[in-house]
């Protein structure tokens, strides 16, 4: 029997076109499903209606029936599902309630009424499955978006539901980690509806293979038959790939020098970190949750003073943080992106259409899903075109063509002569070199050279 | 100590402020209180002694002013102002200024330790049936260091579209959009609560370190601190 069926559900936000369309689906018990689709074609929509939140949450025109476990959604309020669903939303900073890592999973236990014996147990389980143990007495504040999404991770494991609930959620988690977590998720046995841009991954882990797009579900088969259709219909989805350009030997555009970083005392972030930036080239710096890339990309486009060493700017640069929230200052996508070219809306356009968002210039930008904040927070940092362009996480909610647009332009604005550092545990972005960073040796700075 | 001690203590703390009459009594709270806040770390109490701190201030300030008692000896006579009457200063007025700036003072020293010192996941757990409110009032706690940061990531951000940030106009431009961001954030917190079975009967609690001597001892203090107050200060 299957454990959710849906049924003719249609589905609009308030005062917004319909973001489901007719959508029918059974999922069957132990069934891990890749829930594909380009930014903004229903995903999180179909999640939300599959926890019960759409429509008790967001209000909204429903028709259809959803059914979970034998529960249907219209009538049991979320929480009431809780348990039976879990659910890992796209934004880790906006999920957590408490203010330690082990308070925080031991939450959702607590409020199903879980033994008062079983939950430290639970949730030593739960983050050791995620090797994350080490965090459990931390502070959630101080955690890295990575860290913190694990911990969101292990809030929802340990509540070892029957159908898992996953909206993008490796998107700021090294390799290493996203291969635990999927394994992990893997091991619990439960059903799982996992919306994912990293295709590969989801597709490796994944038995059946929904797309959707434009609200509607264009695809639903078992792996193998879906691998075949993204073949023929949406090829980026199988093979992203990423074109070559030479490596380029441009004038310096900012250096560092013996940068060192530390947010507690004697926990240095980074130490003795060298680094230059040439005109042309693309440079990728990856490495584990917490390894500091972050730090380091701030310190590069001049907005960090390092506590030691020295930075040389040689020009302007512009930097697009991972959280794309912070860009949502003005009334209107086409304002926010002019705020940096002091009103010049014509290159305002511009920028918005080359992100694929000139459809949105009169939107409010708080009405844009996460993928198209995420593009808009691009084109508001690049249309004042800085000598240095700093990303940092820039693919994080961009399905795989976005991503492939995303590289072609970085590699023409490496090309025009700027310099590009991106931020990033994605592998599928170009880069003229990828420098990565340790965690445990803070000192060791390892650098080499890769064709793009 | 435990959460939950400590945070009667602070409150026992603002009650005896308010409740007593003598300047001294109040001074040697508030003074206490201070020196609990500098227990924080440097970069966080900030905010909060600022907000204490200018608030009494400004009680001392006004309020002289705006309250009028014709006892005391007249320090200075100034114009009559409509409605609000002739304006003078006594050293009565003078002497109710600095107690109510010191109870002011003292209770938000006392909202400062609790907000900077204290395990609010652990006086949720304590707070049994009345988890739901404990809840609301530490993620309201939150909400100072929160808008701190994300007032911090929108100056940065703006910055990093090359804009520079200058005077108070400037700054200014970001209110709005702090407090649409925060709005948005809390109805996505409320969201992932709900979808976690937040609300639901039956909630049951992690066990926690049972009280210790200490912890008792904390809550006979405070105790004993409101009624020395009351009755005897």
């Amino acid at each position: 029997m299957a454990l959710v069926t849906v049924d003719g559900l249609s589905f609009s936000y308030p005062a917004a076109p319909p973001a489901l369309r007719d959508v029918s689906l059974a999922l069957e018990p132990g069934e891990v499903v890749a829930l594909l689709g380009p930014s903004g074609s229903g995903k999180t929509t179909l999640l939300r209606a599959l926890a019960g939140l759409v429509p008790h949450f967001h209000g909204g025109r429903f028709a259809g029936q959803v059914v979970v476990a034998g529960l249907d959604t219209r009538r049991m309020r979320p929480a009431e599902l809780a348990g039976t669903v879990a659910t890992v939303f796209q934004d880790p900073e906006d999920q957590v309630v408490m203010t330690v890592v082990a308070n925080e999973i031991a939450f959702g236990l607590e409020n199903l009424g879980v033994e008062p014996r079983a939950i430290w147990p639970r949730v030593e389980r739960a983050l050791e499955s995620l090797d994350a143990l080490h965090l459990w007495g931390r502070k959630t504040v101080e955690l890295s978006g990575g860290e913190l999404q694990r911990v969101c991770l292990a809030s929802a494991l340990a509540l070892e539901p029957r159908l898992l609930l996953l909206d993008e959620p490796t998107s700021q988690l090294d390799p290493e980690a996203a291969t635990l977590f999927l394994t992990a998720v893997e091991q619990l046995g439960a059903t799982v509806v996992l919306s994912e841009h990293r295709v590969a991954r989801a597709l490796e882990l994944a038995t059946r293979v929904l797309f959707v797009d434009g609200g509607r579900v264009l695809l639903d088969a078992p792996r193998a038959e879906a691998i075949e259709w993204l073949s023929a219909q949406r090829p980026l989805y199988t093979n992203p790939c990423v074109s070559e350009t030479q490596a380029p030997s441009g004038a310096v555009v900012a250096a560092l020098r013996g940068v060192a970083y530390a947010y507690r005392r004697a926990m240095p972030v980074l130490d003795r970190v060298d680094l230059e930036l040439r005109r042309g080239e693309i440079v990728a710096l990856a490495g584990p949750n917490g390894s500091g890339k972050t730090t380091l990309a701030r310190i590069a486009a001049g907005l960090v003073e390092p506590q030691d060493g020295t930075v040389a700017l040689l020009g302007r640069a512009g930097y697009l943080s991972q959280d794309p929230g912070r860009y949502l200052v003005k009334e209107s996508a086409l304002a926010e992106v002019a705020l940096a070219v002091d009103g010049d809306e014509q290159r305002a356009g511009a920028a918005l259409d080359r992100v694929g968002l000139g459809w949105a210039a009169g939107r409010h930008p708080r009405d844009l899903s996460s993928g198209e904040r995420e593009r808009l927070a691009l084109a508001s940092v690049a249309v004042a075109e800085p000598d240095l362009l700093v990303l940092d996480e820039p693919t994080r909610g961009l399905d795989p063509e976005r991503k492939v647009a995303l590289g072609d332009w970085l590699q023409e604005y490496a090309a025009s002569g700027k310099a590009v550092l991106v931020a990033t545990h994605d592998r599928d972005l170009p880069a003229h070199r990828r420098i990565g960073l340790c965690v445990s040796e803070t000192q060791a700075f390892e650098e080499r050279s890769v064709g793009v | 100590m435990s959460p939950a001690p400590a945070a009667a203590l602070l409150a026992a703390t603002g009650a005896a402020a308010l409740l007593t009459e003598r300047l001294w009594a109040v001074a040697l709270l508030a003074g206490v209180l201070l020196g609990v806040c500098l227990q924080a770390p440097p970069g966080r109490r900030g905010v909060y002694l600022f907000g204490a701190l200018t608030s009494g201030f400004g009680v001392l300030v006004l309020s002289p002013f705006l309250w009028s008692s014709p006892d005391g000896t007249i320090l200075w006579e100034g114009a009559t102002i409509p409605v609000l009457g002739p304006l003078d200063v006594t050293t009565t007025e003078l002497s109710e200024a600095a107690l109510n700036a010191l109870r002011l003072t003292a209770l938000g020293l006392a909202f400062a330790a609790y907000a900077l010192l204290l395990d609010h996941d652990r006086l949720v757990a304590a707070a049994g049936v009345a988890r739901r409110s404990a809840l609301a009032v530490a993620l309201a706690t939150r909400l100072v260091p929160s808008l701190e940061r994300d007032a911090a990531g929108l100056a940065e951000s703006v910055r990093g579209r090359g804009i520079r940030l200058e005077g108070v106009r400037g700054y200014a431009t970001l209110l709005s959009p702090l407090v649409a961001g925060s709005l948005e954030r809390a109805t996505n917190l409320a969201e992932a609560m709900e979808a976690r079975g937040f609300g639901r009967p039956g909630f049951t609690r992690a066990p926690r370190p049972p009280w210790s001597v200490r912890d008792r001892l904390a809550l006979a203090l405070a105790a004993l601190l409101v009624l020395v107050a009351a009755l005897w200060l």
